[in-house]
């Protein structure tokens, strides 16, 4: 009960704010692209026309590949601007908790800190994982009905994004705790998200760096941070190609989130308010 | 709940360090109170005197240094301990999405209590603090005592056993206040304990039975509000007798103040301030007043801070 009051109260919160309904609102506009302005006439099980914005592409080109190029493209949305928009959206809802005249109120409850921190972050977690539902269900029950290709894999974004979510929340939950500002939280995990592709880089590092040292300080900072960029590239690949890289940038992205998320509470356990 | 008292802390000391320098800064040092279940206890002291951190300390909101903070025998860290405390903060700032309502759901269901009581409680209670017109108004639009009435139905919904209030009145008119002292007054007689943080000297000293001072972080005087304010007397002013009578009747006073050639005597009883009128008279001094007096606890606080800072 107390649990999903925390997370009520989350949705609560997050939904007053202008924000998360920008957030709501480009997945509608999204939605609603792919449902009016994309037509698709198939003929016999083959495409015969694809218009956009009332123009037909030119030749007739293979409906699967235009899907999966979709399903790609609303994937990359989704882990670039969609994650900017929702880390910046969030952040603000650990230090609202925090404010004086409203933290005193939620500890005097019969709940644990870690109780409420995680009640949280679990709401938090949900508000952005339902818009990711959202805008990938519908666009592939639309591109499904349209086109006949019902193709799962599209369905994985969901699971990835909320998981990578997970994980740069933890920051911004940690951030929160230590600095109470909404600000700082937003800017240093919009810059892990920007320095994910960069330390993505590693085998060309490996030759470009010249001492062992830098390469090891290199490799450990690899290791440490989400893989923002390789989860994203996972997922394209996923879904254009039906490939799968491998499990490492999943378990150590969990690893770096468990941690943080770990510090976050033993700093929100600590503290006075 | 096996203790007969609601709240009993032991040494209960919170040193605050300041994260460069090191200084410390002691914000409550050493306090040992009792308060015994059904009573109606005042916390009373100037700014700065420790008792918002003291209240935050029985909360578990602030971690003690040093001692013990118990509630109803039960460690006050413990989550499980903070069941039967209702909590109305100093300074609220309760989230301005909420309804009325809605707001009173949420803290009742961090209270466990089961949404169908919950239906049924909500109204009631708005009811109780004259809100019922306003449960689903967004507390935003709501005036301060408003929100104060709020806070206090928020604090009751789930029955505690005892409510610790930081200026429960503060902001409320004196209607509204006469309407809260008579919602605790009929709590009291359920057996609630009632802790109140107030500046209020005069409303601390009609409604609480007991009281504690703190000053700079230590407990200056603890007592039963009828005792500590039954000090009556009478007030002699006169013009300055000469040093061995002042001294004479300084003895005999309770307490002797000197000032621009007069001198105020407080003397306890009747008998006191007429053998001392018949000396002073014997050496020709001019009566200037006689009053008598009863003792605040306004001026009791006072002597105790005053006495504190003069030592």
């Amino acid at each position: 009960m107390v649990t999903l009051a925390l997370i009520r109260d989350t949705f609560r919160e997050a939904l007053a704010r202008k924000i998360f309904w920008v957030l709501f609102g480009l997945s509608t506009l999204m939605i609603l692209f792919f449902l009016f302005l994309l037509k698709i006439d198939i003929v016999a099980g083959a495409t015969a026309t694809v218009s956009l914005f009332g123009r037909q592409t030119r030749g007739n080109p293979d409906i699967a590949r235009v899907v999966r190029g979709v399903y790609g493209g609303i994937a990359t949305f989704l882990y670039t601007f969609g994650m900017f928009l929702a880390v910046f959206a969030s952040a603000g809802l650990v230090p609202s908790v925090l404010e004086p005249g409203r933290i005193e109120l939620l500890l005097s409850k019969p709940i644990s800190r870690t109780h409420l921190l995680l009640g949280r972050y679990a709401g938090n977690v949900l508000v952005i994982s339902l818009n990711s539902i959202y805008l990938v269900l519908g666009v592939w029950i639309i591109l499904g009905v349209k086109t006949g290709i019902w193709s799962p894999v599209f369905l994985i974004a969901i699971a990835t994004t909320t998981f990578i979510f997970a994980v740069l929340l933890a920051v911004v939950v940690l951030v929160g705790v230590v600095l109470e500002s909404a600000a700082a939280a937003t800017m240093i995990t919009v810059a892990l998200m920007i320095i994910s592709p960069i330390l993505a880089q590693t085998s060309m590092m490996m030759r470009l760096l010249s001492s062992e040292w830098s390469r090891n300080v290199w490799r450990t900072l690899y290791y440490v941070f989400p893989k923002v960029y390789e989860l994203g590239h996972m997922t394209l690949d996923a879904i254009q190609n039906d490939t799968f890289a491998g499990y490492t940038p999943i378990w150590t992205s969990a690893g770096f989130g468990i941690a943080v998320l770990g510090a976050a509470l033993l700093v929100f356990q600590r503290r006075d308010f | 709940m096996d203790s007969e008292y609601a709240i009993e802390t032991q040494d209960l000391t919170k040193i605050y360090r300041a994260p460069w320098t090191g200084r410390e800064v002691r914000a409550i040092d050493s306090i040992s109170l009792r308060v015994s279940r059904g009573t109606i206890f005042g916390l009373l002291g100037p700014n700065g005197a420790g008792k918002t951190t003291f209240v935050k300390t029985l909360l578990s909101a602030v971690r003690q240094t040093r001692g013990s903070a118990l509630i109803f025998g039960r460690n006050a860290s413990d989550p499980a301990a903070r069941r039967p405390i209702g909590y109305l903060p100093e300074n609220h700032r309760f989230p301005t999405y909420f309804t009325g309502a809605g707001m009173l759901d949420f803290y009742a269901s961090l209270s466990s209590v089961p949404a169908a009581e919950r239906k049924k409680l909500i109204p009631k209670h708005l009811e109780m603090v004259g809100l019922s017109q306003w449960g689903a108004m967004r507390i935003g639009k709501y005036s301060k005592g408003m929100l104060q009435r709020l806070g206090l139905a928020q604090a009751l919904i789930h029955s505690p056993s005892i409510l610790i209030l930081d200026e429960p009145t503060d902001g409320v008119d004196p209607v509204g206040r006469r309407e809260i002292r008579e919602i605790l007054t009929r709590f009291e007689s359920q057996g609630v304990t009632i802790f109140i943080n107030s500046h209020l000297l005069a409303e601390v000293e009609a409604f609480c039975r007991e009281i504690a001072i703190l000053h700079k972080g230590k407990v200056a005087l603890t007592g039963k509000t009828q005792e500590l304010t039954a000090g009556k007397g009478y007030r002699l002013t006169a013009t300055r007798p000469s040093d061995a009578l002042t001294s004479e009747l300084g003895a005999k006073a309770t307490s002797t103040v000197v000032r621009d050639g007069l001198v105020d005597f407080q003397f306890p009883s009747r008998d006191l301030v007429n053998s001392a009128l018949d000396l002073l008279r014997a050496q020709h001094c001019e009566i200037e007043s006689l009053v008598p007096t009863t003792s605040t606890l306004e001026e009791v606080f006072v002597r105790t801070v005053e006495a504190k800072v003069d030592k």
